[in-house]
């Protein structure tokens, strides 16, 4: 069964193989996967031997049909699951030895976007943001100065009273992704964060997403949105069947659906 | 780390006023089964009163033979009283034994004048520490030669010797059956409470389970996920284990006379001493249960 799916594998990577194929990184690694498979129960694994390695700084995107594995791999790098085989850096922390205490520090160095935003819907703009502040423990005076700034940053700052079901979807979008940057973490993970929006208002997100990137931060985005792919030119991993296919930098979506 | 307690206090009783329809629910959990065990220990305890009453009743009566030598006497009551069995022993002589007979008698006059001189022995009257060590007392007299030697009647030891043979037995069994279930009862009630309680906390969370999942998303750390949930939950407990404790005492103020009216033959009572007692295990219970319910109703939306 492996075999037939290594012989796949490997086919599809000559097939697809494209004039710009991703450098070996130089500078500092962000995000480094050594050999990593996922199995759950005894079903195939949902990732099956990966490596890849991401940069400080860069701007990523994964794609993959659903059931390729992006799920499992966002969910590795959170740490919400901890891989079968193989070794896990990120932000040169071990996470396959990590202690489970030490999980939500993690956390606080790792913002995370949704497709289905995850805002409290009895909190306001602000107080939403300023919850990602409170439960870390920060001080009101931090809280106070950070939050609308955030807020101004993700181009909000006159819906910051404003309670979610009175916001657009993008606007949630950017609330949640102010929740998520507002800590200044170095590494943004995206799970499909323009799956619920139309494209006019993705490309929106998007160019918020770059603007972020441009301040250092490391953006992972996880998606299904080929004309963004394809528009944005960026580093494109392609995950098949728990496989790495295609990394390429200033890549596209590749795939015909 | 600075971890501010205002933050607690202040999410917990929002969390309150917030989900109120919740934690009425649980309030009135926690309070119904707190006042069930409540309930059945109060009724314990009064059980226990009388089941004491009936047992401290029995004492071993030694009958001693006219004209028995007053310092055997004196030497067998201080033998008795060195036994670690033995509360204490009284001496009944033959006038007293006699006087109470007559008052016992009080009522049909004719048997008292039937009468001649005095045909009642005198006794010692042993009381015992614990009455359901009749049995080993008896046996310990019996062997004490002294006894022999006193008895009104030597020939025969048995009738010389006053315990309620034939009550004894089958009293101690039903008290030892009463015991028994009353504390099958109360841990039966316990597992029941501590099952709701669980539950109902557990619907609590699950009502703001999305609320945790961002606080482990954003990186919030265990404890302090858990800490409002705790203290909500003992919050919940104190408020639930105050108001079983007040209808307690509510309703032992408007039952008891009437119950000591009804069965005036019965010792029912209870001091404040046992009333304080059982507040303070409903709320030590209400406490743990709180703990231990929002503790494990936590324990699925934390693990890592």
């Amino acid at each position: 069964m492996t075999d037939i799916n290594d012989a796949i594998g490997q086919q599809m990577a000559t097939r697809a193989s494209d004039p710009t194929p991703a450098l070996p990184r130089t500078g500092p690694l962000m995000i480094a996967m050594r050999n990593v498979s996922k199995s759950y129960v005894t079903e195939k694994p949902a990732l099956n031997d990966v490596n890849v390695e991401i940069g400080s700084g860069e701007f990523v995107f994964i794609v993959g049909h659903s059931g390729s594995g992006k799920s499992t791999f966002i969910r590795l790098l959170l740490r919400e699951l901890t891989p079968s085989r193989g070794q896990i850096i990120v932000a040169g922390q071990d996470l396959a030895k990590m202690k489970n205490w030490k999980v939500p520090y993690l956390r606080r160095n790792i913002g995370c976007v949704f497709q289905d935003f995850k805002l409290l819907p009895n909190k306001t703009s602000f107080e939403n943001v300023a919850f990602a502040l409170e439960v870390i423990g920060k001080s009101k005076h931090v809280i106070r100065t950070q939050v609308p700034e955030v807020l101004r940053l993700v181009g909000l700052e006159d819906k910051i009273d404003n309670y979610p079901d009175e916001l657009s979807g993008g606007e949630q979008q950017r609330v949640s992704i102010a929740r998520a940057f507002v800590n200044r973490p170095p590494l943004l993970l995206c799970d499909e964060p323009t799956g619920n929006l139309d494209p006019q208002t993705s490309l929106g997100i998007m160019k918020l997403l770059e603007r972020i990137n441009k301040t250092g931060t490391t953006v992972l985005i996880a998606t299904h949105d080929r004309e963004m792919v394809d528009n944005m030119r960026r580093r494109v991993i392609a995950l098949e069947g728990g496989r790495i296919i295609r990394d390429q930098d200033r890549g596209v979506y590749g795939y015909v659906d | 780390m600075s971890i501010n307690v205002g933050y607690f206090i202040r999410e917990s009783m929002q969390n309150f006023r917030r989900n109120w329809v919740m934690t009425l629910g649980a309030v009135i959990t926690i309070y119904l089964s707190l006042l069930l065990v409540g309930v059945f220990l109060v009724t314990g305890v009064l059980v226990n009163s009388v089941v004491k009453s009936v047992e401290d009743k029995v004492t071993i009566q030694v009958f001693l033979k006219d004209g028995a030598a007053t310092a055997d006497v004196n030497a067998l009551q201080k033998n008795l009283l060195a036994n670690t069995l033995v509360q204490g022993v009284e001496y009944t002589s033959k006038d007293k034994a006699l006087e109470q007979f007559k008052e016992d008698m009080k009522q049909s006059p004719e048997i008292i004048d039937q009468l001649e001189g005095n045909p009642l022995p005198a006794s010692l009257d042993v009381t015992l520490k614990d009455p359901r060590t009749v049995e080993d007392m008896v046996k310990a007299i019996k062997i004490d030669p002294l006894f022999t030697k006193v008895a009104d009647r030597p020939d025969n030891p048995e009738e010389s010797l006053k315990y309620g043979q034939q009550v004894v037995k089958k009293l101690f069994a039903f008290t030892r059956v009463i015991r028994t279930l009353e504390i099958a009862f109360v841990a039966m009630l316990a597992a029941v409470s501590l099952i709701f309680i669980n539950n109902t906390i557990r619907l609590a969370i699950y009502a703001r389970r999305k609320e945790i999942g961002i606080m482990r998303l954003v990186g919030a750390s265990n404890w302090f996920i858990r800490t409002p949930f705790l203290l909500e939950g003992v919050l919940q407990s104190m408020i639930g284990a105050t108001l079983a404790i007040v209808s307690i005492v509510g309703l032992q103020a408007a039952i008891m006379p009437r119950l000591g009216e009804a069965l005036p033959f019965l010792p029912v009572g209870m001091d404040t001493a046992a009333t304080a007692q059982i507040s303070l295990v409903l709320i030590l219970a209400g406490v743990f249960i709180g703990l231990l319910g929002s503790g494990f109703a936590l324990r699925r939306y934390l693990k890592v």
